[in-house]
């Protein structure tokens, strides 16, 4: 009888140890799969930026924003030297902050990954999207991780002029859905 | 039966006790907080500088170029209407346009309030210093410094200014510094801006806007002229005796030797129409360079039924001018 219970009792001593073993290996492991999250979204975040200030215009195979597009045959971009960000300066230095979105939305289509959300603004103001949606209200305000980028803009409005627009605040803000 | 006991005791915590031990270690060992705080400081630390980096050096390479382009063009826009406003000339293009473009006075004195037109209010070389500032503090939290030593403006080409500013500007932050001297250069074209030497000597009663002629030098004939003349164009002759345009602003009529350029008065825009002088412009309005009657020509002939008379009554032109215009005799008479 007391051979039995010995024996039992190192099967259950076996058993905890085999448990907390699992435990601990689950959790440490976990936490190595989350790690890498807040990098990439700050590189991207930064990504996004650099794309819009690095691009140019006149670098856009696009059919709505590029050169012979549509804005540019209804003569609303006029400078194919102005990069994205300088092009949507200007359009909101001339008060024009519809199309301003409608521009971010289709230059920026497939830039950044379905799983992230974002956000621009301009001088303070948000441009993209102009009206944000109570769903992406409520994924901004819950996220765990919100990035953001900035930069300062600024361009001319008239060249026969010199009149000149800005400098003014550029920022994005990136997180996962 | 109680020593028993006390065997199994210890015997039975063993494992546990084993494996609590090691993922205590385990733990300590693999857990990967410490690892990535050191890295995502790294990087946090990296993509700050890396951003006031780009930041610099956009004002080195961009800002500054733009905003000197800008200002410059008002300031010598501003001192042709300041000089149609005086009807007098300048006495030093260069200290005026240095307190138009830092300040926008003139002799202490706002110049648009002389012009009347808001070309330099929140457009000096000062207030968009201060702009940027302003804004670099907003978005990048840094400290930028601006001291603007000296702006000018000089020719080395016919048709455009090329404005010079230098400059010395530092950035501080929490991460780094940068303290820069840069000398900035950038150019604009002439084209459209009206001629100041044409304004101040007809008491702004002929406005002449610079417009560059497309005639190739070995092409002009008669009829080139008289649209020469119509259309109010300018040419450039390889060593012609004409100014260059900042020359206008101080009336320097001596000839330049990279940029001098005219073009030909309509006699029907000046009076009296009838002048005993070639109208060139330089020549016309120049009291010390009256052309000998020896050498001036009458541009039409009555005999042939040339010149531009018809159109263009007692105009004029010297011999030197007359040859390079490629106008002959068919043209052409002397007027003594």
């Amino acid at each position: 009888m007391p051979f039995k219970k010995r024996g039992f009792f190192f099967i259950l001593d076996a058993v905890l140890g085999m448990t907390v073993l699992i435990i601990g290996i689950f959790l440490v492991t976990s936490s190595y799969v989350n790690a890498p999250q807040p990098v990439q979204v700050s590189l991207l975040s930064d990504d996004l930026m650099d794309f819009f200030s690095n691009k140019k215009i006149k670098e856009l195979n696009n059919p709505y924003a590029g050169i012979g597009g549509q804005l540019w045959a209804q003569g609303i971009i006029t400078d194919a030297d102005n990069s994205l960000l300088q092009q949507v300066g200007e359009f909101y230095a001339k008060n024009n902050i519809d199309t301003a979105e409608k521009f971010i939305q289709n230059v920026s289509k497939g830039v950044v990954p379905e799983q992230f959300r974002y956000e621009v603004w301009l001088n303070g103001t948000l441009l993209y999207p102009k009206t944000p949606s109570a769903e992406h209200i409520k994924s901004k305000s819950g996220t765990g991780l919100l990035l953001t980028s900035k930069k300062l803009t600024f361009g001319i409005i008239n060249r026969t002029t010199s009149d000149l627009w800005g400098p003014y605040k550029a920022e994005v803000f990136l997180w996962e859905r | 039966m109680g020593a028993v006991k006390t065997g199994m005791k210890k015997r039975g915590i063993f494992f546990t006790f084993i494996a609590i031990t090691l993922m205590a270690v385990f733990i300590l060992v693999f857990t990967p907080q410490a690892d990535i705080s050191l890295k995502k400081d790294t990087q946090a630390v990296a993509s700050r500088i890396s951003s006031i980096d780009s930041y610099v050096s956009d004002l080195e390479n961009n800002y500054f170029e733009t905003i000197l382009r800008a200002v410059s063009y008002k300031a010598v826009l501003s001192l042709i209407f300041y000089m149609n406003s005086t009807g007098s000339f300048l006495p030093n293009l260069d200290s005026a346009f240095y307190e138009v473009a830092m300040n926008g006075t003139i002799s202490n004195v706002p110049i648009d309030a002389i012009t009347g037109k808001p070309l330099m209010e929140g457009n000096t070389l000062s207030n968009w210093s201060n702009k940027i500032t302003k804004t670099a503090q907003d978005t990048l939290n840094v400290n930028t410094t601006i001291t603007l030593i000296n702006a000018s403006i000089f020719q080395t080409n016919p048709w455009s200014i090329d404005s010079i500013l230098t400059v010395n500007f530092a950035v501080k932050s929490s991460v780094a510094s940068w303290e820069k001297n840069s000398t900035i250069i950038s150019s604009f074209d002439i084209g459209g801006l009206p001629d100041p030497y044409y304004l101040v000597n007809t008491n702004g009663n002929y406005i002449s806007y610079i417009k560059k002629s497309t005639v190739e030098f070995n092409q002009w004939n008669i009829t080139k002229v008289r649209e020469h003349i119509r259309n109010g164009t300018y040419v450039h002759w390889q060593d012609s005796k004409a100014p260059s345009f900042l020359m206008r602003f101080t009336n320097t009529i001596d000839a330049s030797a990279c940029c001098g350029i005219e073009s030909l008065a309509d006699p029907n825009k000046i009076i009296p129409s009838d002048v005993i002088d070639s109208y060139a412009d330089y020549i016309l309005e120049d009291p010390l360079n009256d052309v000998p009657c020896s050498e001036l020509f009458n541009i039409t002939n009555p005999a042939t039924g040339g010149g531009v008379w018809d159109e263009f009554r007692y105009f004029k032109l010297d011999f030197n001018n007359t040859v390079r215009y490629n106008i002959t005799s068919q043209d052409a008479i002397g007027t003594c």
